[in-house]
C-alpha cells in the first residue's frame, strides 16, 4: 500500500456512485417509461416488429383465398386475391377491415403468441384464417349493389355464422392504396366507400321492424293471428298521424292480413297496446341496440327514449319502424334470425377456424346462445305470417317453386328522398337455414328495389346445398 | 478462470445457433475464446500474485461484444475478432516487456510527449469520418485513432508525473495552510497538459474524449494533493467550459439541445438518442430475444450506441449483468491500485482503472440520456480496432502492476 492508498479508495466510491446512478437511470428507462416510450409516435418498433411477420392467409369456408400476403422491399405486405368483393372484410391496410380486427391471429400475437415455434422456424409467422363467408354468396351480393348504395348480409339463423356480408360502394385495396392520390380520392369520396354499411349503417328499419312489433303482441298475448283491426288509410294514434300505403284504408283486417300487407295504422295500434316499458325489454332481449361484435367496427342500434316528451307519438311511429328507431343490416338480420330460430338469439360470428401454418386447427367458432327472445311458438306463428308475405303479400316476387320462403318487406320512408328499399327473409321456411337481409338507400319500395337482391342471393345459397 | 472462459465460447456458440447462422460460421466466433484459453494458459500462475480477475471478467466482456457485433454485421464481428487476437498478443507482449513496472517511470516525458505529437499530427493530417477528425492512416486500408492511443500514454505521463512530483506538489500543498492553489511551477505543467488535449478534442470534435480526459485530469489532481477542493473546482471548472463550449460550438450546442430535448428535433438531431430510448424501452425487464431487436435503427449501433442494442435485445437482466461486469472490473482495477506496492505502479492502475470506468460511465450515461451523448467507445464490446488493442494493452499493464502488490484483503 502507497500514501495514495486512501484517495483510491474514494475515487473507486465516486465511480461506483456513478454505476449505481447508471442502474437507477436503466430501470427507469426499460422499466417505469417503457410503455410510454412503445408508445411515442416517433417510435416505429411495433409497426416494424409486423412487417417482420410473415402474416396469415385468411379463406372463406369454400376454400376461396381472400387475403394473401407478398414479401416487399419493407418486409410483408397484404395482397387482396378477390379485390372489390371482400373489400370491407379483408380492409385495405394493417389498420382496417379483418386485418385490424384479426390482427392477434394474422400476426401470431396476443394469445396465438408462440415465441418457441418462432425460434425454431427462424420466420415468425401468423396464423391462417377460415371465414364463415361463403364466396358464391358474397360475390353474387357485390355484384347485384354493383352501381347502388346498400348492404347484403347472410346468415345462417342455426349458428349466427355470416354467410355474406356486403357493403357497396366496394373499392378496390389494392388500387386505393396504390397512390397517394388515389388514397385521397377514396377518403374524400362523398359515396362513403370505406363505411361498412351492412355493419356501421344506421337507418330507419321501415316496416321490416313491424316483424318485431308483431312478435312482441305474440309473445305477450296481446294478439293473434286472427286478431281483427279497423284501418281507414290515416289515423291519429298516440297523437302521432300514421298513414297507411292504401290511402282509401284496409277496412276491417285480421293482423295476418295487415302484416303481409304491411298496414302502418295497425301496427302503430299494435305499439301502443304493447306499451313503453315490453316495448324496450323486448329490444334488449333482441339484443337490438348492441354492437355486433365481430371484429370489424360496428354501430349499436338506436331506438327513441319513449319515456320522453314525445315518447308516445314516437312508440307509435316505432311501431312501424319509423321514427327515431336506427339499426344496421346486421341487426335486421339478427331480428330475421331469432325468429327463424325459434326464438333464440345468436351472437353472430365471422371466423369459422384459426388454423397454425401447419394445418392445425388453433381456435374455432362457434354457436352462443344469447337468450330467448321469444317463445318457440311465437317464433312459429311468426314464421307462419312471414310466409303469408311471400305467398300472398308485398313479397310475393320471392315465390320459389322449390321452397318456401319466409320474407317481410320494407319501404323506409326518408324526409325530402326516394326511401330506403328493405327485404329480409330466411328459408326454407319450415327448417329455416338462411337469413337474407337487404337494404338498397333510396332506392324505393322494398318488394321492387331489394327483392331481387335477396332472392338471387338466397338462391345462390340454396343452389349449393342442394 | 478457464470454465468462465468455456461459459463465454458456449454462450456465443448457442447465440449464434439461436441467430439462424450456420455453426461453422459461428464457430469461427469461438476463436476468441480459443484465444483467452491460450493466453491463460501461456500466463498460468507465476508465482508473483498476479491478478487472475481480469481476464476473465475481460473474456465474458469480449464474447458477448463478438456476439452482439455478429448480430448487427457479421463482417464487423470477424474484422474483431481478429483484432481481439491481436489485442490479446499485445497484452502478452506488454505483460512481459514490463517485467519491472516502476522502470516505466522513466519514459513518462516521452509518453507525454507521443501523446501530443499524436493528437496533433491527427489534428494536422487526420482523415475526417463524420466530422470528426479522430482517424490517421490511409483511408479504406489501414486507419487507426490516435486518441486511444493517446489514453493510454497520459495514463503513463501523469503517473509518472505524480510519482515524481507528488510528494513536493503535497508540500506546497500542506505548508501552506490558508492557500488552496498549490505552486504553478509544479501544477502549471499538469494544467498545461491536459488543456493542450483538451483543446485538440475540442477542435476535432471528439466530446467523450475530452471529457474521458478532463475526468482523468481531476483524478489524478485529487490523487496527487488528496484534497477534494481541487476535484469541486474542476468540476465547476468543466461544467462552465461545457456551458462555454454549448455557446461558441455549434456542433457542442446541437449534441446538448438534442440531450435536453430531443423530441424537438426527433427526425434530426435527437433521433439517435431517441432511437436509444425507444431500443431500451423495447427490452423491458427481459429483453425481446437475440436477433429480434431493431439495431438497424440506431445510428453507429456497432460502436457508439452497442450498449442500447444489448439493451434491447437483453433486456433489463442483459444490462445489469454487462454493467456489473463493468463494475467488477473496475472495482478489480483500483483494488490492484490500492494494493501496489510503488507509488507509480499504484497511480498507472489508478488512471488506467478511471479511465475505464469513466469511459462506460460516460458512453453508457450518453445512451441513457443521463449526459449528452458523445461518441466513444464501450470498452472490450464496441467495435473498433485500435480501442480493442489498446485496451488489451491497458489490461496488460494492469495486470503487470499486478505482479508483487499485496495480497488482496478479505474485504477489498
Amino acid at each position: 500500500m502507497t500514501e495514495y492508498a486512501p484517495q483510491i479508495r474514494r475515487l473507486l466510491a465516486l465511480i461506483l456512485a456513478g454505476f449505481g446512478l447508471l442502474f437507477l437511470v436503466l430501470t427507469y428507462w426499460q422499466v417505469l417509461m417503457a410503455p410510454r416510450l412503445a408508445a411515442d409516435p416517433n417510435n416505429q418498433r411495433q409497426r416494424l416488429r409486423l412487417q417482420r411477420i410473415k402474416p396469415g392467409r385468411a379463406y372463406t369456408v369454400d376454400n376461396q383465398l381472400v387475403l394473401d400476403r407478398q414479401r416487399g422491399e419493407k418486409g410483408w405486405t397484404a395482397v387482396y386475391p378477390q379485390g372489390r368483393d371482400f373489400c370491407h372484410l379483408t380492409g385495405y391496410n394493417a389498420q382496417s377491415g379483418l386485418q385490424k380486427g384479426l390482427s392477434d391471429a394474422l400476426f401470431g400475437q396476443g394469445v396465438y403468441a408462440n415465441p418457441w415455434r418462432d425460434l425454431l422456424r427462424g420466420q415468425p409467422q401468423g396464423n391462417d384464417i377460415v371465414l364463415t363467408i361463403n364466396a358464391a354468396a358474397q360475390k353474387v351480393a357485390t355484384e347485384e349493389l354493383e352501381g347502388k348504395r346498400g348492404a347484403v348480409v347472410a346468415l345462417d339463423p342455426t349458428t349466427g355464422a355470416v354467410l355474406a356480408l356486403v357493403s357497396a360502394p366496394a373499392y378496390d385495396p389494392a388500387l386505393v392504396t396504390s397512390t397517394t392520390d388515389e388514397y385521397e380520392l377514396f377518403r374524400l369520396d362523398p359515396q362513403s366507400p370505406e363505411l361498412n354499411r351492412a355493419l356501421q349503417g344506421l337507418y330507419a328499419p321501415g316496416s321490416v321492424f313491424k316483424v318485431f312489433t308483431a312478435a312482441v303482441a305474440l309473445d305477450l298475448g296481446l294478439v293473434n293471428p286472427r286478431t281483427e283491426f279497423t284501418c281507414r288509410g290515416r289515423e291519429r294514434v298516440n297523437n302521432a298521424t300514421v298513414v297507411c300505403r292504401r290511402p282509401a284504408g284496409h277496412g276491417t283486417l285480421d293482423l295476418n292480413e295487415a302484416f303481409y300487407d304491411s298496414c302502418n295504422v295497425v301496427f302503430a295500434k299494435l305499439a301502443a297496446q304493447i306499451g313503453i316499458e315490453n316495448f324496450i325489454s323486448y329490444g334488449k332481449r333482441f339484443h337490438l341496440l348492441d354492437q355486433a361484435d365481430l371484429a370489424l367496427p360496428s354501430a349499436a342500434g338506436r331506438m327513441y327514449d319513449f319515456r320522453g316528451f314525445k315518447g308516445k307519438v314516437a312508440l307509435a311511429e316505432a311501431g312501424f319502424g319509423q321514427g327515431a328507431t336506427m339499426l344496421s343490416p346486421l341487426q335486421v338480420a339478427r331480428l330475421t334470425a331469432a325468429i327463424a330460430n325459434r326464438g333464440q338469439v345468436l351472437q353472430p360470428y365471422l371466423v369459422e377456424a384459426v388454423k397454425s401454418p401447419e394445418g392445425v386447427v388453433v381456435a374455432r367458432g362457434q354457436a352462443k346462445a344469447l337468450g330467448q327472445a321469444v317463445s318457440p311458438a311465437t317464433a312459429a306463428t311468426l314464421a307462419g305470417m312471414m310466409e303469408q308475405v311471400v305467398e300472398r303479400g308485398t313479397g310475393r316476387g320471392m315465390g320459389m317453386s322449390w321452397t318456401k320462403v319466409a320474407a317481410k318487406t320494407g319501404s323506409a320512408e326518408v324526409r325530402g328522398k326516394e326511401p330506403h328499399a328493405w327485404f329480409t327473409c330466411f328459408a326454407p321456411a319450415d327448417a329455416p337455414r338462411y337469413v337474407v337481409t337487404v337494404i338498397v338507400e333510396h332506392a324505393g319500395s322494398g318488394s321492387e328495389m331489394a327483392l331481387p337482391i335477396a332472392r338471387r342471393v338466397l338462391a345462390t345459397l340454396l343452389e349449393q346445398s342442394r | 478462470m478457464l470454465t468462465s472462459t468455456l461459459v463465454a465460447t458456449l454462450g456465443m456458440v448457442l447465440v449464434c445457433l439461436a441467430q439462424d447462422q450456420s455453426l461453422l460460421r459461428a464457430l469461427r466466433v469461438t476463436t476468441v475464446g480459443a484465444g483467452f484459453v491460450i493466453t491463460s494458459l501461456i500466463l498460468r500462475p507465476d508465482g508473483r500474485g498476479r491478478d487472475t480477475h481480469l481476464l476473465p471478467y475481460a473474456s465474458l466482456l469480449c464474447g458477448l461484444g463478438v456476439v452482439l457485433l455478429w448480430r448487427i454485421a457479421p463482417a464487423l464481428a470477424s474484422k474483431q475478432v481478429v483484432w481481439m487476437v491481436l489485442g490479446l498478443a499485445a497484452l502478452l507482449a506488454t505483460y512481459w516487456l514490463v517485467d519491472d513496472v516502476a522502470g516505466l517511470a522513466r519514459w513518462k516525458y516521452t509518453a507525454g510527449a507521443l501523446a501530443v505529437a499524436l493528437l496533433g499530427v491527427t489534428m494536422v493530417l487526420g482523415i475526417e469520418v463524420n466530422g470528426a477528425r479522430l482517424w490517421l492512416g490511409i483511408r479504406d486500408f489501414f486507419v487507426f485513432q490516435p486518441g486511444e492511443v493517446a489514453k493510454v500514454l497520459m495514463c503513463l505521463f501523469l503517473a509518472g508525473y505524480v510519482a515524481d512530483k507528488g510528494p513536493i506538489i503535497r508540500a506546497q500543498v500542506s505548508f501552506r495552510p490558508g492557500v488552496v492553489l498549490p505552486g504553478l511551477k509544479y501544477v502549471g505543467p499538469l494544467i498545461l497538459m491536459v488543456m493542450f488535449c483538451l483543446a485538440i478534442f475540442v477542435m476535432q470534435r471528439d466530446l467523450g474524449a475530452a471529457a474521458l480526459f478532463f475526468g482523468l485530469f481531476v483524478a489524478v489532481t485529487y490523487l496527487a494533493t488528496g484534497r477534494k477542493v481541487y476535484a469541486l473546482l474542476s468540476v465547476i471548472l468543466f461544467l462552465a467550459g461545457m456551458v462555454a463550449a454549448t455557446r461558441f460550438f455549434p456542433h457542442v450546442s446541437v449534441r446538448v439541445g438534442a440531450w435536453l430535448n430531443p423530441w424537438a428535433d426527433a427526425q434530426g438531431g435527437g433521433y439517435q438518442i431517441l432511437q436509444s430510448l425507444y431500443s431500451l424501452a423495447a427490452g423491458g425487464v427481459s429483453g425481446v430475444g437475440m436477433g429480434q431487436g431493431f439495431p438497424e435503427l440506431l445510428p453507429a449501433a456497432g460502436t457508439d450506441m452497442i450498449f442500447s442494442v444489448a439493451a434491447e435485445e437483453l433486456g433489463l437482466a442483459g444490462t445489469f449483468a454487462l454493467l456489473l461486469l463493468y463494475v467488477l472490473v473496475t472495482a478489480r482495477s483500483y483494488s490492484i491500485a490500492w494494493r501496489a506496492r510503488h507509488p507509480y505502479g499504484a497511480l498507472l492502475a489508478a488512471c488506467l482503472a478511471t479511465v475505464f470506468g469513466l469511459q462506460t460511465l460516460v458512453i453508457v450515461g450518453g445512451c441513457l440520456r443521463l449526459v449528452p451523448l458523445t461518441g466513444i467507445t464501450l470498452p472490450f464490446v464496441s467495435y473498433g480496432g485500435t480501442s480493442v488493442v489498446v485496451n488489451f494493452i491497458a489490461l496488460g499493464l494492469l495486470l503487470a502492476v499486478s505482479r508483487d502488490c499485496l495480497p488482496p484483503s478479505p474485504d477489498a
